[in-house]
């Protein structure tokens, strides 16, 4: 690290603290594992709450995930999958210092997170009217379980949790893309891109775990 | 090391230059060059004053408690008002001081010298969670001028769903704190492995960094589900969301276990950088190598591992199932051993050492004392049947302060004396500090114990009122924290004192091996003139001083305003595997 | 992945049609009536897959450093154990435990 610190010239996006670009990036990266460790564990208590109600009443969750609609969460689920590819298409672009193809992907990636969420709308309208609100909004009268609100509140707490990751993932995405478009990004630098992406394929994994838990229970 | 053929590094003793007119406390001036700071050692003392303040104002609260406690009826504050200063006691020493406390405050200043690297890895990062801590605060103070919190810390349900009182926004609060709380371990994680100096190898990293980065694991580990918890208790409150709550169906002892997952283990996040100071403090005054240096600093780890599996000894009486009690109690005992190991090994470390009793070691030697009796009644609690017997009554109380206050603030105390010359570059009186450690070690004493003997013949804990049997212990213990709250008079006077009125410190007042000395007392902006390379372990006392005053040399290291150094000693070392950073 | 390792296109394609794939068959179980427990099973078995590749190949993991995926694991190394130890709880809340006599 030391001695070829002198032969690296100093680039403007090197911070004075690292010795060279490939210590940002590599220190930039495991940052970004570590904090999606504390974003497992987040999640992590939502599905613990969802596993012991689950095995507390069964039978509410095989009734509860008839309401929910199945294709419409297939739907979303290859929306994402797709956004997935697009946005690492992006770290690829910048890799080979392909601008155009960086901005054209990172829409793509925006354009699929609207559709999801568009989609996630759609669904969480058809539910508020029928009354399957959380707990205590609840009035739907379509199952016959004491604790049907409950189903109702592990479901809008974990997708609602979900889609404000998805919101976020929309503003971070949208920024780079204003910096890509200055030409921020190329082979020597594209950190950030880098690890939004990680944090963008993170949000795929817990929806890839979402869907057969609540749409797929039978 | 990336490519490079070259695996020689030249290298260059370089003489430390004391007290240098520019230092990171007066590189620049204006209160904006500190709000903004990215400088790791300016954020590290915007938390050490806020921290602070924080211990002040819980203290105050503390006394206020204690002499309530006078009488065994009212006394001068009202029962509700009582609850509701227990509760803000609890929430601002664990949430708003010990939590920071060494990790934020000490750690920041201190982690990147002692790794030999110019700063944290995301600067902006460290910064951002001052302010989230800051913010938090806010959070917290706006509760108290808005109806105060009168559910204990714990926040439990269904109290907690039901009470009249501002727990939406001093949870809200506590949850804000605690992403500035994964920031910081986030940065100490990334920083430990990849800015480490030439030559810092795992094995050479001062106990001091190992104690953080087993904090940083629990910090990264267990907040998030103190994040998600809390969420939940305010979508409990706020939407009637049913999981925690037994009207609606909820369960509140899944509450429970999702606050103690957190909450068990932030007490490892409270305690392991307390012995990574005492580590510090013994081999430095003993002037000897540490006793198994690689057994504390796993034994960190370790219990950084086991805090994870134990938290339903907190909920024994809860209406947890008798499995899980018995497998909690279990468990429970395994964390005894490792912490075993680190008393063992700093008592073996004193053993034929030149001691030299200044102030922070007289604090090391107090944690020692108290520390153990805390750990000691710990394990006693951890016993199933005893706790049934002992929970919830004072002899908890006294137990976590020993462990907390004794532990924990007596080696924040003692770390606080060790570096302040170097934070600031200033002695303090050193009979004063002395007088203060023996006014706070007495006083902590007759708090605490007599704390022990009420608990055991059941004198609940958090009640307004008691029968009269307990009067004369209740009474001690009062005196005993006006006593504390002298000791704590005494030592922000010679403290401040110091700051105007102090000698100039050198460099290296007691002669320690770690990094930190190596540089001007207080540090420049950038830690060090030229990157420091480090060829022996930390706590090499019988290599002389000058082999660890080593940097690399040449005009196109450091920060290339020292274009030729006036050093004597230069040699060339093979970097190759000794190069840390990657 | 260093920073100087380009993404190769073919595997990238491959693991988002491996994905799709993976979509429908998982779908395509759910109207299949298995015997009760295995029905979860099976879906969970291939949401794993489904991350696992996700973890690879999207993030990454397969050329990076090993620390890395270490990261990765201590995160569900902790989240079992947290449902695990809870599950001993709410899964024998009425069961009398035996050493009691």
């Amino acid at each position: 690290m030391a001695n070829n610190s002198g032969a690296a010239e100093k680039e403007a996006h090197l911070a004075h603290h690292f010795v060279d670009s490939e210590q940002q990036f590599e220190a930039s990266k495991l940052g970004m594992w570590v904090f999606l460790v504390t974003e497992i564990l987040f999640f992590g208590g939502l599905f613990v709450a969802y596993i012991v109600y689950r095995s507390w009443h069964p039978d509410l969750f095989e009734q509860a995930a008839m309401t929910l609609d199945t294709t419409l969460g297939a739907v979303n689920t290859g929306v994402l999958i797709v956004s997935s590819l697009t946005i690492v298409l992006a770290v690829r672009a910048a890799q080979i210092n392909d601008q155009r193809q960086q901005l054209i992907m990172l829409g793509s990636t925006i354009a699929l997170a609207i559709t999801f969420m568009v989609v996630k709308y759609f669904e969480y309208a058809s539910k508020f009217e029928a009354g399957m609100l959380p707990a205590g909004l609840y009035t739907y009268e379509g199952i016959e379980h004491e604790l049907a609100p409950v189903f109702y509140s592990i479901y809008y707490m974990l997708t609602g949790l979900h889609g404000i990751h998805v919101i976020i993932g929309i503003g971070l995405i949208s920024w780079l893309m204003v910096n890509a478009a200055k030409g921020t990004y190329h082979s020597g630098y594209f950190t950030p891109i880098e690890i939004v992406a990680l944090y963008w394929h993170l949000v795929d994994i817990i929806w890839i775990f979402l869907f057969p838990l609540l749409y797929l229970i039978e | 090391m990336a490519d490079s053929g070259s695996r020689t590094l030249r290298i260059r003793e370089f003489p430390i230059e004391e007290n240098p007119p520019k230092n990171y406390l007066n590189h620049e001036r204006g209160l904006m060059s500190w709000l903004f700071t990215l400088d790791h050692k300016r954020i590290g003392l915007m938390y050490l004053a806020s921290i602070v303040i924080a211990f002040f104002l819980g203290g105050m609260l503390a006394v206020g408690l204690r002499t309530e406690l006078w009488t065994p009826a009212g006394t001068f504050i009202d029962a509700d008002t009582y609850n509701h200063i227990f509760t803000l006691h609890g929430v601002i020493m664990v949430f708003l001081f010990i939590i920071p406390s060494i990790p934020a405050a000490l750690g920041n200043i201190f982690l990147p010298i002692m790794l030999g690297a110019k700063d944290v890895a995301f600067p902006r990062l460290n910064l951002a969670s001052f302010w989230v801590y800051s913010l938090g605060a806010v959070f917290a103070l706006y509760s108290i001028a808005h109806g105060g919190v009168d559910t204990g810390w714990t926040f439990y349900t269904p109290y907690s769903t039901e009470t009249g009182s501002a727990v939406i926004s001093m949870t809200l609060g506590a949850f804000i704190m605690g992403f500035s709380s994964i920031m910081t371990g986030v940065n100490f994680i990334a920083t430990i492995h990849k800015m480490r100096s030439p030559g810092m190898s795992w094995g050479r990293m001062p106990l001091f960094l190992w104690s953080l980065y087993a904090t940083s694991i629990i910090q990264v580990l267990a907040t998030p589900v103190l994040g998600i918890t809390l969420l939940l208790l305010v979508m409990e409150r706020a939407l009637g969301i049913g999981i925690f709550d037994p009207a609606l169906g909820g369960d509140p002892v899944l509450y429970q276990h999702f606050f103690w997952f957190y909450s068990h283990p932030a007490v490892y996040i409270m305690i392991v950088p307390a012995f990574g100071i005492i580590s510090e403090l013994i081999t430095t005054f003993s002037r000897k190598v540490i006793f198994g240096y690689w057994a504390i600093a796993l034994s960190s780890l370790a219990i950084a591992f086991i805090g994870f599996l134990v938290w339903g000894h907190h909920m024994f009486v809860s209406g947890q199932s008798e499995l899980s009690s018995v497998v909690f109690s279990f468990l429970t005992f395994f964390v005894g051993i490792p912490t075993g190991i680190k008393v063992l090994n700093w008592v073996t470390t004193l053993y034929r050492g030149s001691i030299s009793l200044k102030t922070p070691m007289l604090y090391a030697m107090i944690f020692l004392i108290l520390f153990t009796i805390g750990g000691v009644t710990g394990i006693m609690l951890g016993a199933l049947s005893v706790n049934v017997h002992l929970h919830d009554t004072y002899y908890v109380v006294a137990h976590f302060h020993y462990v907390m206050m004794g532990g924990t603030v007596f080696a924040f105390l003692g770390g606080l004396h060790y570096w302040w010359p170097k934070i600031f570059g200033k002695m303090y009186n050193e009979f004063w500090a002395k007088v203060s450690a023996v006014i706070l070690f007495i006083a902590f004493n007759v708090t605490f114990l007599p704390q022990f003997v009420m608990g055991s013949q059941g004198m609940p804990r958090r009640y307004f009122n008691y029968i009269e049997e307990f009067q004369v212990m209740h009474q001690i213990s009062t005196v005993g924290s006006w006593m504390l709250g002298v000791g704590f008079i005494i030592m922000a006077i010679y403290l401040v004192h110091s700051l105007y009125k102090g000698e100039k410190a050198p460099s290296n007042p007691w002669g320690g091996r770690t990094l930190e000395w190596m540089t001007a007392s207080p540090p420049i902006h950038h830690n060090f003139e030229h990157t420091p390379v480090i060829i022996h372990g930390p706590y090499d006392h019988h290599k002389p001083i000058r082999e660890f005053r080593l940097g690399i040399a040449g005009s196109d290291n450091g920060h290339g305003h020292h274009t030729n150094g006036d050093g004597a000693h230069t040699e060339e070392v093979e970097s190759g595997d000794q190069t840390g950073s990657r | 992945m260093s920073l100087h390792h380009v993404l190769p296109l073919k595997t990238m394609i491959g693991t988002a049609v491996a994905l799709f794939v993976l979509t429908i068959l998982t779908v395509a179980v759910y109207y299949i009536d298995f015997p009760d427990p295995l029905n979860t099973i099976v879906a969970l078995g291939i949401a794993t897959v489904k991350a696992a590749l996700v973890c690879m190949f999207f993030m990454g993991l397969y050329w990076d450093t090993k620390f890395n995926t270490l990261v990765l694991l201590s995160s569900l190394l902790f989240f079992l154990i947290m449902i695990g130890i809870i599950l001993l709880d709410t899964l024998f809340r009425d069961a009398p435990f035996q050493i009691y006599g």
